[in-house]
């Protein structure tokens, strides 16, 4: 009797201190991306087909709402398709985060992107020049790209004079599950690191700056280097350097060109490859770049055509052993949103990579691309808007 | 006691008594409440021309404590300064746009010639960045007007691109009627604010570059969707143009909701006081500058209803609720009849919110001065509270 007395109470009550403290709706935010592509992959003279490949497609959902002391808050859930040889299921939960944030300072925590990269090129999919876009994790098993873009993240950011970004980022890179474990159960830092930005804000792009960004970063990944014992010894080191420029910052024809290069300080002992443990470790250089026009017909992207490519060479390897890759697709817009695309790479290997990825493989691939980013219930500004870059900022 | 006892009592107490309390009558408190009405700009005498500088930027606007909005301002305040010329006067506005959008100056009410009325593409191109535009008119007709910007008139208007413009005439037949030493302008609006930060920021970001075009000589006309003639647009449109109002170009598809509500730019409980005198008329000037029907309605009083649209009625009309409806203009004496302190308010009780909240809005408050502190006087609970006298500023009812 007294249990029956103490749940009515408590329905009660709860259902009072609902009435009493309605909740403010947050502002909803939704992103989706929808990526089908019809490929044909010629590796080694190896022809295979996949009449419909959906991987990076995704869905991210967010809430954000102002908090006290002129900070928002905000969590974002979010999934993907993984690609189809990856071990991560058929989705897979890339964005669980919680930002708080406020005009100059940022901090994050949760499943995110990881700092791997400093800026994006324009590729079909995000994982498409991985190897010189990404600075590759050293825990994975190489099994899923996934793991190089994903990791569990706490970063902390300030932004200076608006254009200035600092960001101290600490991580866990994904591990593979040893057994008998079934799931991940360490989830301890194990990559630190540090970037510094100048970067311009997307929305005053039409103030024609030539330098859009330049960025440094350096990546530290805390392994259990066997034969050392001291933390720095341990540390697999990288330095990413980044530039974003407008060659022809036109409303109508925009043409820019961006670089990055990833250089992997690795450790001096790894004189060869023969697994992906060893590629990630050997000292390299990895260089990538793009050129990217955008035909802009009414103050919308109508057509875009890009080029890029890249190359990556280990020096301390006995071999010499390089990798080359080259990337052209097109994207043209069939209404608001909905583009076809169109992508064309090679890629090449040579020395010990020969032996691990073959001589070659060439990808044509077909597609459709839907990308949608709304929001609801909006409440408040953006730290970039241009009333708040330019007019003073309203918290 | 009687009531008529009662009412003789009271007045013999006023005599002697202290009058309101000094959070509505100090010095301060009345400097700050002439403030929330639009001060009148003055004019540079230029032979027999009335010349009047304006400029138009982007401004932060504190519409009540702790909640502020980007606006578009003339000279750095909403609702612009009060333009006050004398009927048949020779008028000169001098207008310069400092943002990056395109504005003009509709003077509305007013029978200026067509090519100074400022509607953009039918009597003259758009005042676009850094431009400057001379508007020049008689000041016909007399009475109560407005002005406001009539480019993107829903968002600028929204944003804050109003202003008053009074024709007094020496011969004012409403003052004849009704004396009085006192006037206060009142302009109302409804603002949806998210809907003016979105537009405000998408429209900054097209003009950057439409005026990059337009420096380099490369207006096009579908990018600009601007046409020669109705024909023209037909055509293109047939040749497969897509006119930014279809959802596949850049319409939002929905309206906006207003949900703040302003006179003279501030909502309760920063809106203005109308201080009055026992056997004191004042007139009171409202204007509509926004986009929603307000229904005022003065409590403890009927007021007068001397003229619409700025021309004096044949036979003012007596009254305790008017609609103001958008564009229009309403004078209205209120006799200092009913000593105490009375709301003046919209009756469509969603306008009187804030955010959704009432109390808010366009609440205001008929205040007499020579109200005895006496009869603001609160009982013993409320002191308890800390509370002092009436009236209380209450946020949350």
């Amino acid at each position: 009797m007294n249990l029956l007395k103490n749940i009515a109470l408590l329905i009660l009550l709860t259902g009072v201190l609902h009435g009493a403290f309605a909740q403010v709706s947050p502002e909803i935010q939704l992103s989706a991306r929808g990526v089908m592509s019809f490929n044909t992959d010629i590796s080694d003279n190896q022809k295979a087909t996949s009449v419909n490949d959906f991987s990076d497609t995704g869905l991210l959902l967010g809430f954000r709402q102002k908090l006290y002391s002129n900070f928002r808050g905000q969590m974002v859930i979010g999934l993907q398709f993984p690609d189809a040889d990856s071990d991560l299921g058929q989705v897979f939960f890339h964005q669980t985060f919680l930002k708080i944030e406020d005009q100059k300072n940022i901090l994050k925590m949760g499943r995110s992107r990881v700092r791997s990269a400093l800026i994006e090129f324009p590729t079909l999919r995000d994982d498409d020049a991985l190897y010189f876009t990404d600075v590759l994790n050293p825990f994975s098993s190489g099994e899923n790209t996934e793991d190089n873009q994903y990791g569990n993240v706490i970063e902390a950011a300030h932004v200076f004079a608006q254009r200035y970004w600092l960001r101290v980022h600490g991580e866990h890179f994904t591990k593979p599950v040893q057994p008998p474990a079934t799931s991940e159960t360490d989830f301890s830092l194990n990559a630190v690191g540090l970037t510094l930005e100048y970067l311009i804000p997307e929305t005053q792009l039409w103030n024609r700056p030539f330098i859009q960004q330049l960025g440094i970063g350096f990546n530290n990944f805390l392994t259990d280097r066997q034969g050392f014992s001291s933390q720095f010894d341990q540390t697999l080191k990288n330095i990413l350097v980044s530039g974003i420029f407008n060659l022809k910052a036109d409303p109508v024809y925009f043409v820019d060109t961006r670089f990055q290069v990833i250089y992997n300080l690795g450790f001096d002992n790894i004189s060869e490859i023969s697994n992906y443990f060893d590629l990630t470790r050997a000292r390299s250089a990895a260089h990538f770049f793009s050129v990217r026009f955008l035909y802009r017909k009414l103050e919308r992207p109508t057509l875009q055509l890009a080029l890029s490519g890249g190359f990556k060479v280990f020096p301390d390897l006995t071999r010499e052993t390089r990798q080359w890759q080259v990337i052209v697709n097109t994207f043209y817009r069939l209404g608001e949103n909905f583009d076809l695309t169109l992508q064309l790479q090679q890629s090449q290997f040579s020395g010990d990579l020969k032996a691990l990825y073959g001589k070659s493989e060439t990808r044509i691939q077909a597609g459709l691309v839907f990308s949608i980013d709304q929001r609801w219930n909006k409440q408040f500004d953006d730290r970039n808007s241009l009333l708040n870059l330019e007019h003073g900022y309203i918290p | 006691m009687k009531r008529r006892e009662f009412m003789q009592t009271s007045t013999m107490l006023t005599a002697a008594a202290a009058l309101l309390p000094a959070s509505l009558l100090s010095t301060t408190a009345v400097a700050a409440n002439a403030q929330k009405f639009p001060a009148p700009l003055k004019p540079i005498i230029d032979g027999d021309v009335k010349e009047f500088h304006l400029f138009i930027d982007v401004h932060q606007q504190e519409i009540v404590p702790g909640f502020k909005i980007h606006t578009l301002a003339f000279n750095n305040q909403v609702p612009g300064p009060e333009i006050r010329v004398k009927r048949g006067d020779k008028v000169r506005v001098i207008f310069k746009n400092k943002t990056e959008l395109n504005h003009t100056i509709h003077w509305h009410g007013m029978h200026v010639p067509w090519r100074m009325d400022g509607v953009p593409y039918v009597t003259q191109m758009p005042v676009m960045p850094g431009q400057e535009f001379v508007y020049e008119f008689l000041a016909e007709p007399q009475g109560t007007h407005f002005y406001h910007c009539h480019w993107g008139t829903l968002l600028h208007m929204q944003a804050g691109m109003y202003g008053s413009l009074i024709v007094e005439e020496d011969d004012d037949p409403i003052r004849k009627q009704f004396p009085y030493e006192r006037e206060y302008t009142l302009l109302y609006s409804a603002h949806d604010v998210n809907f003016l930060r979105e537009e405000m920021n998408s429209m900054l970001e097209r003009m950057k570059e439409r005026m990059y075009l337009m420096k380099n000589g490369r207006f096009n006309k579908e990018r600009f969707a601007v046409f020669n003639t109705k024909d023209e647009f037909v055509q293109a449109v047939k040749d497969g143009y897509q006119p930014p109002y279809l959802v596949n170009r850049r319409a939002p598809d929905e309206l906006p909701v207003p949900n703040w509500f302003t006179v003279n730019g501030k909502s309760y409980p920063m809106t203005p006081n109308l201080f009055i005198k026992e056997k004191e008329n004042i007139r009171v000037r409202l204007i509509n500058a926004g986009t929603e029907e307000h229904y005022l309605h003065l409590h403890g009083h009927d007021f007068w209803q001397v003229a619409d649209d700025g021309l004096p009625v044949p036979q003012p009309w007596q009254r305790n609720t008017l609609r103001l409806s958008p564009g229009k203009t309403l004078d209205i004496i209120i006799e200092g009849k009913n000593r105490g302190i009375w709301t003046f308010h919209d009756h469509d009780t969603r306008r009187v919110t804030n955010n959704g909240l009432y109390p808010g809005g366009n609440l205001l408050a008929l205040v007499y001065e020579d109200l005895p502190a006496k009869e603001t006087e609160l009982n013993m609970m409320a002191k308890k509270m800390g509370l002092k006298n009436l009236p209380i500023v209450a946020l949350d009812e």
